[in-house]
């Protein structure tokens, strides 16, 4: 035998230590970040009843307001990014669970970041996956309960519902904005997947401290930000055509408010 | 022999260790067989592979009422065994509190063999079929969440879930896996037809022959494969108004698909009257004579059937649709609608 089995062995061994001193070490991945979503309509924080008057001049009161992020990227400063993993990377913001409105990332590198980006709504992977890749906040029999059509399979990204009574007695004085779409499985059809990337506008460290890095959604802008979408004459949009311009009106209230730091505690240090 | 205690301690451990193995034993897996003229299955078995456990649980659950709202409903009402797992007699099905859906139901049977499911191709993977008859109003109107709550109340599911998934609280997953596994397992590839195919020893009869010529000519670019459909979705000319129910483009919101309906397959065509999603027709005959005379105008109906003088039709004489027919009746998988395994009652 040409090359005995001890020669083969000691061969693979030399290469596999070869290959752990090319391979650099390994980042520190023991920071954290929260991101904290600021549900707002005309600036001020949205209460549940509470009167507002959209751009149109329309009152109206909301009673739902759920949204999924999904798909975070964080920029580094000098360059590269870090992707969130993907089975710890859908989250869905509801402004009745108080809770659901701080997403902490956690396993970060400790590193400096300028940047984030995200999507509203769920990619079309998860929208066509079987059963097992839906656990989680993607259950449609529990978390996604009332953020996923059946009969139309896939996810709602985002879900406006109140009052208005320019909306007549007949149909409850009820608007529903149900915006979902991730742009069909055999056949084309709606894509409302909405991706908002932010700057910093400064280093963000998570270095020994953990960054709040607060989102304002202003929700106002939902009813005029590109296009004009009037209560009275749409008060029920769901799978249409006009929710791309929902969706495009509702990414654009996705912005950059305060950045805040907590201190980290003793097993982020 | 006599017993003392330690007789009776050693006895007592044997029986617990082993107790203890059957407890922890895992589910036995079914092997799914892949009939030789069907092609590739869809659905990963890998992911979800069926077991004794999986499937049993699966099959007491598609008999299972409690999932609909009032329970009066289960799967297979509107899927039943005798019928090839449609609803027979019924052009539209009954669901809850008496309501009747919109369009005739489907049979379930080779489901894992579908790229798309329901006549509009709206649900892409069988593990979340299920949810939309459950959902639906005028089917069993019950949410998921409801029908979890009711599982995990009783201890025999409880028990069978545990068995099957190795799970202490029952969830969606496992819930939907338990239904898939019964569905996956639901084979129909047993027909003379078959048979015939594959040469396990069965001619079919010059009729049914003649039949078959005349199908792949004038039947098979639609109803292709040996699963006897494309998977496409078409406008048949079965109606021309589209207010009622606009097929595919309720899904796509394209213009174009606008009374598109899925091909089905033909297998056990012979079970399933009446025809078409509208279930407005009653007989094979009726179907056949509709592709040679009834076919209705209408923008997006599909180009196929349009003669070089512009008429839409089939062109089938009585005798051509006669052995038409009859090849379709050895499409016939008896064995399979009275297969114990499937039924409601063993």
């Amino acid at each position: 035998m040409k090359y005995p089995l001890i020669k083969i062995i000691a061969f693979g061994l030399i290469i596999t230590a070869l290959l752990s001193f090319v391979n650099p070490p390994k980042a520190k991945t023991n920071g954290t970040m929260v991101l904290k979503f600021n549900n707002l309509f005309n600036n001020q924080a949205v209460e549940f009843g509470k009167e507002y008057t959209n751009a149109h001049g329309e009152k109206l009161t909301l009673k739902t307001l759920n949204y999924f992020i999904s798909n975070i990227k964080l920029t580094l400063k000098g360059g590269g990014e870090y992707v969130v993993p993907q089975d710890s990377c859908y989250f869905l913001v509801k402004q009745s669970d108080i809770g659901t409105q701080q997403i902490v990332l956690h396993n970060l590198p400790a590193a400096k970041y300028t940047a984030i980006s995200f999507m509203v709504g769920i990619d079309s992977t998860r929208n066509t996956t079987d059963i097992s890749r839906r656990t989680g906040t993607l259950d449609v029999g529990s978390t996604a309960k009332v953020m996923y059509w059946s009969w139309n399979s896939g996810y709602i990204f985002f879900k406006m519902e109140g009052q208005s009574p320019v909306i007549p007695d007949s149909a409850g004085n009820n608007f529903y904005y149900h915006i979902g779409g991730f742009g069909g499985f055999q056949s084309k059809t709606i894509n409302n997947i909405r991706t908002k990337s932010i700057s910093f506008n400064e280093s963000v460290s998570n270095k020994n401290k953990i960054p709040v890095i607060n989102i304002d959604v202003d929700v106002a802008a939902l009813f005029n930000y590109k296009t004009p979408i009037l209560l009275a004459k749409d008060p029920d949009v769901m799978w249409g055509e006009l929710s791309v311009k929902i969706s495009e009106n509702y990414i654009s209230t996705f912005n950059l408010g305060s950045i805040d730091y907590a201190t980290a505690t003793n097993s982020d240090k | 022999m006599k017993i003392n205690k330690t007789t009776i301690a050693f006895v007592a451990i044997i029986a617990a260790i082993s107790v203890g193995f059957t407890g922890i034993n895992k589910p036995k897996p079914i092997e799914i067989k892949i009939p030789s003229n069907f092609p590739d299955p869809v659905y990963d078995l890998k992911i979800n592979p069926v077991t004794e456990e999986g499937f049993e649980l699966g099959r007491k659950l598609f008999y299972e009422t409690m999932l609909s709202r009032d329970s009066s409903v289960s799967c297979g009402s509107c899927h039943q065994q005798q019928a090839a797992f449609i609803q027979a007699g019924h052009n539209f099905s009954h669901g809850v509190g008496n309501k009747h859906g919109r369009r005739n139901s489907l049979p379930v049977f080779n489901a894992l063999f579908n790229r798309t499911f329901f006549w509009d191709g709206g649900v892409h993977n069988l593990d979340m079929v299920p949810i939309n008859p459950i959902e639906n109003k005028l089917e069993m109107d019950e949410h998921i969440d409801e029908i979890l709550l009711r599982l995990n109340n009783a201890a025999l599911y409880r028990q069978l879930f545990k068995n099957a998934f190795s799970v202490d609280t029952i969830s969606t997953k496992e819930f939907l896996q338990a239904l898939s596994q019964f569905l996956a397992a639901m084979i129909s590839a047993d027909s003379r037809y078959d048979k015939y195919i594959r040469h396990e020893g069965v001619q079919l009869t010059p009729e049914e022959l003649a039949g078959l010529q005349l199908f792949k000519m004038k039947c098979s670019s639609c109803h292709a494969t040996d699963l006897f459909t494309d998977g496409s979705y078409r406008n048949n000319g079965i109606t021309n108004d589209f207010r009622f129910d606009k097929g595919r483009a309720e899904i796509t919101l394209n213009q174009n698909d606008k009374g598109k309906f899925k091909v089905p397959s033909l297998r056990n065509v012979e079970y399933t009257a009446p025809y078409m999603h509208t279930g407005s027709l009653e007989t094979l005959e009726q179907v056949l004579e509709h592709y040679n005379s009834g076919i209705k105008e209408s923008e997006t109906l599909d180009s196929i059937f349009r003669n070089k003088d512009g008429v839409p039709r089939i062109a089938l004489t009585p005798d051509e649709q006669k052995n038409i027919i009859l090849f379709l009746k050895s499409l016939s998988d008896t064995a399979f609608i009275n297969d114990k395994r499937f039924s409601e009652y063993k």
